[in-house]
């Protein structure tokens, strides 16, 4: 068998979304890669700019289909930022809450995943069941397990349930010893070790030049999380320590995510205390008639409010469960943004991918490509 | 009963119902119905209808039990609503996939993209006539048997390496290449472990193997060699951790990849059979076939088809460590599964057989008891 491109994708099990990875092998050594994306593309950021405020919510649901809590939550801060509207604290544990929560939910898929990807069948089970009692809890408040449509600029469209703090504890309890299981399945194993260690190394210095974030750069080493470095919404009153691995390979991203899971179930018990003892308003007070009623139509007196209104840019940074995903929304003033532009950690992680599979096998792409963490949604938007 | 093999049963069934047929028939008729040709002739075929139907029942069954006990390491059901407990699934998806068109690529190569599963599943399915399933199943006339089956199991590199190259297909291409390596990789460390096995036994008769397993079964002092068998069978197999050659992560289907409909069903089925005959191969050399230890109560042993009973049930739970296998170890790689089986089995495999040389030297073990009848 002699050199030739294998294209894999955009129809492969491998990709876990809809992009192609062009494949230069001689034998079953990888020689080149070539990454092709936007199979997936649905103009979001265009779309959005013919849209509400709060309807682009819905867009963000749809941009990462497994962290659809988390890019609200980037957009949300955007634009927050940009319409000068400033939260109540409870909102902020809310969406906070609803990140660590997704941040454990993408996570879970992602170990499903991945495991699923070295040929581990048990554990694929084993990751989706548990993520589906994350799930459950956002069905119980937000109303959707996927889409759930759930912050509003000012605040997030609903509080929790009754009883629904003490819900969320049983499933941490729950969750908590599953990770040992985990661990038990994977690291437990030979011949996990033997596929995954020394694999898919990418280096701190190329991480940074590659603007490679998330996982993939904590787990070269680098001790960088925006939820640290750049705290936003309620994370500089959370105590939390950043997950860190120093070996820049595949296992060592399975360390770091599965640390993160443990670090966010941390999290989201004091999220959950917070919420027992401080009840209160979940939405902004102050907010312009145009955007409190979002799907009421605009009449004179809110169009004159609205043309009032300041003008202004907001530029968020969150630590999404992929990587650092950046937001930059331009209120021109009008009911919808002029600009919206999302940077997507996936992209960039993926765009590197000659920097950590060249030299490796084409049985090792899967694992590599699975420990980056692929959500096409968010690379194509 | 105790004289009767699954041949001379058919044999008399034949006989009969043709000997009632000519009996009601005029003279020229009446003698040529009867004649021994014809009645030799339709009792093979009827012997070789109940081994297919035999084996092909058990494979499906098989598929059955891999469903079910894979959903249970899985923390669910498997198949559930056809028939009681989802038995009748895997017909229902046979029927299915019988139904369906099969898809040629244009490029393919009629002639091997068609022959290839078709030899594939024949060569698996010959298998049961050569595996003695019971005392009573051949008439042991096969002095060679073992031998014969394993040329027969190594065939299949062959046919699936004949079809994934006619699919004209880069992963079918990959996965043929990587099945064919792999299974001859395997080939040499299963046949020195089934070479212990012989040593002691002292024939390539199955059926000897089996009653010479009287005083122990061999899977205790042959413990190498069943470590060894069990791992090469898992190659041959392609089963996790061994299923790189149809490795779904990077390579689809592997060699499958371009089949569908009835070509697919075959190589399913192929699969399941050739999985079925790594078990049956497992029990007769190392768990004592159909016999059971004397300390078992005689009448959990001599009821009709006893045999046979045992001899399944030890089979599907030998099937059943394969499946346990299969829901808790990764996938390894080529490059690492070929020097496993160079640089580890091989070494494992000739010093099993080394212990089995020393065996029949010292003929007697402190907690096993005695070689039989050392033979060779």
């Amino acid at each position: 068998m002699s050199e030739m491109w294998l294209n894999m994708g955009p129809q492969h099990p491998m990709t876990h979304g809809l992009w192609n990875l062009r494949v230069h092998i001689d034998g079953e050594v990888i020689r080149d890669v070539d990454p092709e994306m936007g199979y997936l593309h649905r103009g979001i950021e265009k779309l959005s700019e013919d849209r509400h405020y709060n309807e682009v919510v819905t867009l963000m649901d749809r941009t990462c289909y497994v962290a659809g809590l988390a890019w609200e939550h980037l957009y949300i801060l955007a634009s927050e930022e940009a319409l000068h509207i400033a939260p109540p604290e409870r909102a902020q544990y809310l969406r906070v809450l609803c990140e660590e929560f997704q941040r454990i939910a993408s996570h879970l898929m992602w170990y499903a995943a991945f495991v699923q990807d070295i040929g581990l069948m048990t554990p694929f089970l084993y990751g989706m069941r548990d993520r589906d009692l994350i799930l459950d809890l956002f069905q119980s408040y937000t109303g959707a397990r996927m889409t759930y449509e759930y912050m509003r600029v000012g605040g997030v469209r609903n509080d929790v349930p009754p009883g629904f703090t003490d819900r969320a504890r049983q499933v941490l309890d729950w969750l908590e010893p599953r990770f040992v299981e985990y661990d038990q399945l994977t690291l437990g194993s030979d011949i996990f070790h033997k596929r995954c260690d020394n694999l898919g190394v990418l280096r701190a210095n190329d991480c940074v030049t590659q603007g490679v974030t998330g996982p993939m750069l904590r787990s070269a080493g680098l001790k960088r999380d925006l939820r640290k470095d750049r705290p936003y919404a309620v994370y500089d009153q959370l105590d939390f320590e950043v997950a860190l691995a120093d070996t820049a390979d595949v296992t060592g991203r399975y360390l770091v995510r599965l640390e993160e899971m443990r670090q966010s179930v941390r999290i989201l018990r004091q999220v959950l205390d917070w919420l027992d003892r401080h009840p209160g308003p979940v939405m902004a007070s102050q907010l312009p008639r145009w955007l409190g009623a979002p799907y009421a139509p605009v009449g004179r007196e809110g169009y004159l409010l609205k043309r009032n209104y300041p003008k202004g840019v907001g530029f968020s940074a969150v630590e999404e469960p992929h990587g650092e995903a950046l937001a930059y929304v331009v209120n021109e003033g009008g009911e919808h943004p002029y600009r919206v532009k999302f940077r997507s950690p996936v992209y960039a992680n993926i765009a590197a991918a000659r920097h950590y599979l060249v030299g490796y096998r084409v049985a090792d792409i899967p694992p590599i490509m699975g420990s980056v963490d692929i959500c096409v949604g968010e690379v194509d938007r | 009963m105790s004289n009767a093999t699954l041949y001379s049963v058919s044999y008399d069934l034949v006989h009969a119902v043709l000997f009632a047929i000519g009996s009601v028939l005029p003279a020229p008729l009446h003698g040529w119905i009867e004649s021994d040709g014809l009645v030799t002739g339709l009792a093979v075929l009827v012997f070789g209808v109940i081994l297919l139907a035999a084996s092909m029942l058990n494979t499906i069954l098989l598929i059955w039990w891999e469903r079910k006990l894979l959903g249970r390491f899985m923390d669910r059901r498997g198949a559930m609503h056809v028939g009681y407990a989802g038995l009748l699934q895997n017909f229902a998806d046979g029927f299915k996939l019988f139904r369906k068109d099969t898809v040629r690529p244009r490029e393919a190569d009629p002639l091997g993209f068609v022959t290839g599963p078709t030899a594939y599943m024949v060569t698996s399915m010959i298998m049961f006539g050569i595996l003695p399933i019971s005392s009573g199943w051949n008439s042991g006339a096969l002095p060679l048997s073992l031998l014969l089956a394993l040329a027969v199991f190594s065939f299949a590199p062959l046919f699936i390496f004949v079809s994934a190259w006619s699919s004209n297909n880069k992963y079918s291409l990959m996965g043929g290449m990587r099945s064919a390596a792999q299974m001859i990789a395997y080939e040499v460390p299963l046949l020195l472990a089934v070479v212990a096995v012989v040593i002691v036994a002292g024939s390539f008769d199955l059926t000897t193997i089996v009653y010479e397993q009287q005083n122990y079964w061999f899977w205790g002092p042959l413990f190498v060699a069943l470590v060894v068998f069990v791992a090469g069978m898992l190659a041959e197999m392609e089963r996790i951790p061994f299923d790189l050659p149809e490795a779904e992560a990077e390579l689809v289907e592997g060699w499958n990849t371009e089949y569908g409909g009835m070509l697919f069903a075959f190589f399913m089925l192929a699969d399941y059979l050739r999985a079925l005959v790594g078990s049956i191969l497992v029990v007769l050399l190392f768990l004592g076939g159909w016999t059971m230890p004397s300390w078992v109560p005689s009448v959990a042993t001599s009821f009709p088809l006893a045999g046979i009973v045992w001899f399944m049930v030890k089979t599907y739970a030998v099937f059943g460590v394969f499946i346990w296998i299969r829901a808790s170890l990764p996938r390894v790689r080529t490059d690492q599964l070929l020097r496993v089986g160079w640089n580890r089995m091989i070494p494992l495999s000739l010093l099993s057989v080394f212990l089995a040389a020393a065996l029949v030297t010292v003929k007697c073990l402190p907690v096993f008891g005695c070689v039989p009848s050392p033979g060779i």
